[in-house]
């Protein structure tokens, strides 16, 4: 039986890819409010961190007087972890319902299904951020400028990439929705163990040692960039850097788990 | 003719459990090949494998040539697969699903569009194409997924418990196609727990219980193994003994099963009716009412493992045997 | 046997159950006494130099002052959660099973509060003991930390009712899960987190007419300092409007319930 030629690789590839990214957004355009949780977290937790921590702007050595402006990236993203490990819950399900099956069953290499996902996720994250910015601007916080825009959306979508890799990587060790928690509150962990909350200096000696370590701290930083201070290459690097590695870490262990769903 | 999967002692275990304890098969190409068992036997363990989704911990299988562990990517591209949970996404319409099966399997949009076409009207499912899979009813999910599998013409077709849980009539469409695609050359390993569609369907049968293969052949020598026909005759009261009498010189007699049945196992089948009956009239004796009851893959089973395949009445009713 | 000791003994029979299965999925209590943990660690981390700023109330730290937060927080999702095993008892049946026994209704949802207060109480002494753990004292003594779990216990209760008569109202799981967010959104504008008074408008209003305030406030009275007389009673006033808010809602939810079928 002759089967008809198929594309080169790179191309079958690439087709996949989008066809599973096209497929990702049917749950934001078909399930009518689907959007709205991931949109309604980090806006209530930006409200809510302003209306209650607003007056640490008052201590000394805060970088800022707007606590708006400072907390922004903070809330873009919060959402960009919580797009990223939703990614990995609904993939959770896909398992437990044998839609993956199909997809391991089929020539496409793991590494397609798994850019799929985080890709999709990084795209997703770009409307939490944007609902998030819109509201601080409406409450005062400052215009970062188009550079500093252009880092913080690079540094949420990059973000969420990494949440997705991490969300994809328990849902393929678990198999199990249950894992849901995990994956959410991972990332919480990550992104507010960092200048989250105040600059380095004002932080509990405890969290400043862990956000010293924290790669994240570098992308917090970097995505604050001309919402506090000025927009420059030697903040953007550190964050741009940080990511890679957190990309490579944590998508080298998904990617694994991916292979060994067989095992 | 080349074999289209060949299989060696392919074991897996689940922590303590062996699910499959060495399995040994051999399915031509363009042969139906059929997997029988009750629920729990193996099946679905053993087609895993066979399709790359789980590793064996031990054996080998090679299938469309090709090693499942070492080439597994080579089989995937090779294979059709219906999994028993129709993997289908229940907001996505037919056509989507079937346009992201070609993706997956390479094929050109185009291509993919044109096959899209053809298979759904193939199986009937033209109309309902655009429709969301959610609203789909559980045949019209498995007509799908089977047009899904097929979408790259595939050399193997592996179907997992295909009819289960459908009516007859949906059962009967599944059965033609899956015909229809073998006459084409496709070779099918389907897995079943019902007799008639094993007896039907299959060109071999390998029967499954407890992760091990116990019996295997064609239908007709497997239920000949087990031996020959019977009449059954229920008899009106006091007619039994001369009864017996009668069928003693037509055939062997078989222990009763009650006090108003005669049980005569014969050499010739249907064509030991005639004279039966003949016998009984001149005798003057009554009959209530007369049976040929043929050995099933069921009485193969229970002769090979002591226990039946289904459970009685687990099942509901039986399909219609489809007249070939 | 008098009625009141049969309906004693049934309320005690669903309370058991209640119990037994809140601490028997460890998957489901856990994020009802981690998160708040995870959040407390966070917050105090993060924005603990608030104590530095001018007006905030003396503490020995901010940890101090958040374990009352910690605690809301936990009664808070102990309630939503009671809210969600009430409707999916709903969803599958089991409620029908019991309205049809001889058995008053109120004691059903008795029962289910049961499993609530439960959560509460070991919500309580989980974070006095992390606070005793991590450096934080309990200003007044074993008085206060008992003053302090009967609050927290209570107002779980109380909360829970608020849930029940969501469950009972809507009957299904998903949407009193949904309410989640409005457990946080509801705890941002009081005065968990932080002192009212140093809080941005118009969170700062609400915060100050919010009777989770006050129940909070009262829950952190005799940890930071001495327990207060009006301070102790303005949170039990506070925590007996919401219980009778949460029995009229009840009440009304359990005859629509009954009605709808």
């Amino acid at each position: 039986m002759e089967s008809v030629a198929t594309l080169p690789e790179w191309r079958a590839n690439l087709a996949t890819i989008a066809a599973l990214m096209a497929r990702a957004k049917n749950e934001l355009l078909r399930v009518p409010g689907a959007a709205i949780p991931g949109v309604l977290a980090p806006t209530i937790f930006f409200l809510g961190l302003n209306g209650v921590f607003g007056a640490l702007t008052q201590l000394n050595g805060f970088t800022t007087g707007s606590y708006e402006s400072f907390i922004v990236p903070v809330s873009m993203l919060q959402g960009a972890g919580f797009t990223g490990a939703a990614a990995g819950v609904n993939l959770a399900r896909d398992i437990e319902g044998g839609w993956t099956d199909r997809l391991l069953v089929s020539p496409a290499p793991r590494w397609v299904l798994l850019a799929g996902t985080v890709l999709s996720a990084s795209a997703r994250a770009l409307i939490p951020a944007t609902s998030v910015f819109l509201i601080a601007l409406l409450l005062g916080a400052g215009w970062p400028g188009i550079d500093g825009l252009l880092v913080t959306y690079l540094m949420v979508t990059a973000m969420a990439a990494v949440a997705a890799c991490w969300g994809s990587a328990l849902a393929l060790r678990f198999k199990s929705q249950s894992a849901a928690p995990l994956m959410q509150a991972g990332m919480m962990a990550l992104i507010l163990t960092t200048t989250a909350y105040a600059p380095l200096a004002l932080l509990q000696p405890w969290m400043r040692s862990v956000a010293e370590v924290n790669p994240v701290t570098q992308v917090m930083d970097a995505a604050r960039q001309g919402f506090v201070g000025g927009v420059s290459w030697a903040e953007t690097w550190p964050g741009i850097v940080a990511l890679l590695a957190l990309l490579a870490i944590l998508g080298a262990w998904a990617l694994r788990e991916m292979r060994r769903t067989a095992a | 003719m080349a074999a289209a999967i060949v299989v060696e002692g392919l074991e897996r275990a689940f922590d303590e459990v062996l699910a499959v304890q060495g399995v040994d098969l051999e399915v031509d190409e363009g042969e139906i090949y059929g997997f029988l068992g009750p629920n729990g036997a193996g099946k679905t363990t053993t087609v895993r494998m066979l399709t790359t989704l789980l590793l064996p911990t031990g054996g080998r299988a090679t299938v469309a040539g090709h090693d499942v562990v070492k080439e597994s990517r080579l089989v995937r591209a090779s294979i059709g697969v219906a999994l028993q949970e129709a993997a289908l996404d229940p907001l996505m319409t037919g056509r989507e699903l079937i346009r992201l099966q070609a993706t997956l399997q390479g094929l050109p949009g185009s291509e993919g569009r044109r096959r899209a076409d053809d298979l759904l009207e193939r199986v009937d499912l033209a109309a309902a194409a655009d429709r969301r899979v959610g609203g789909y009813s559980g045949g019209m999910k498995r007509r799908l997924d089977l047009a899904a599998a097929l979408v790259h013409e595939p050399r193997v077709l592996f179907l997992d418990e295909p009819t289960t849980g459908l009516d007859p009539v949906s059962r009967k469409t599944i059965w033609e196609e899956v015909r229809t695609l073998n006459d084409e050359g496709t070779t099918v390993f389907l897995t079943t727990q019902y007799l008639e569609e094993a007896d039907q369907l299959a060109d071999n049968v390998g029967i499954i219980d407890g992760g091990k293969i116990v019996a295997e052949g064609t239908p007709e020598s497997l239920k000949s193994q087990i031996g020959n026909p019977h009449i059954q005759l229920q008899l009106a009261a006091g007619s039994v003994a001369d009864a017996e009498e009668v069928c003693a010189r037509i055939g062997k007699l078989l222990p009763p099963k009650d006090g108003r049945t005669v049980l005569v196992e014969v050499e010739n089948g249907a064509a030991d009716i005639p004279r039966t009956v003949r016998a009984l009239d001149e005798a003057g004796i009554a009959v209530e009412s007369l049976e040929l009851v043929r050995p099933t893959l069921d009485d193969v089973f229970v002769a090979k493992t002591g226990h039946h395949i289904e459970k009685d009445g687990e099942e509901g009713a039986e399909p219609e045997p489809v007249e070939a | 046997m008098s009625e009141l000791a049969t309906n004693a003994r049934v309320v005690r029979a669903l309370g058991m159950r209640s119990i037994r299965q809140t601490f028997r999925r460890p998957q489901l209590m856990a994020p009802i006494v981690v998160f708040p943990t995870l959040l407390l660690a966070i917050q105090t981390g993060g924005a603990g130099g608030a104590v530095n700023l001018p007006g905030f109330p003396p503490v020995q730290s901010f940890l101090q002052f958040m374990l009352a937060g910690a605690m809301m927080q936990s009664l808070m999702l102990a309630g939503n959660s009671g809210g969600i095993a009430l409707a999916v008892d709903i969803e599958m049946g089991f409620t029908d099973r019991l309205f049809s026994a001889p058995i008053p209704r109120y004691t059903i949802v008795l029962g289910r509060l049961a499993g609530t207060a439960a959560l509460g109480l070991f919500a309580s002494l989980w974070f006095l003991a992390i606070g005793l753990i991590f450096g934080a004292q309990i200003e007044s003594g074993v008085a206060g930390a008992l003053i302090a779990i009967a609050l927290v216990t209570t107002t779980a209760m109380a909360v829970g009712g608020i849930g029940a008569a969501i469950a009972l109202r809507t009957g299904s799981a998903s949407v009193v899960q949904g309410l989640f967010p409005l457990v946080l959104v509801v705890l941002f504008l009081s005065s968990a987190f932080f002192p009212n008074e140093l809080m941005i408008q118009p969170a700062r209003a609400i915060a100050e007419y919010n009777p989770l305030s006050f129940v909070v406030e009262g829950i952190r009275g005799p940890i930071v300092s001495g327990v207060d007389a009006s301070e102790l009673g303005e949170a039990v006033l506070a925590i007996a409007g919401i219980v009778v808010l949460g029995l009229v809602l009840s009440a009304r939810a359990l005859r629509h319930r009954l009605r709808v079928g």
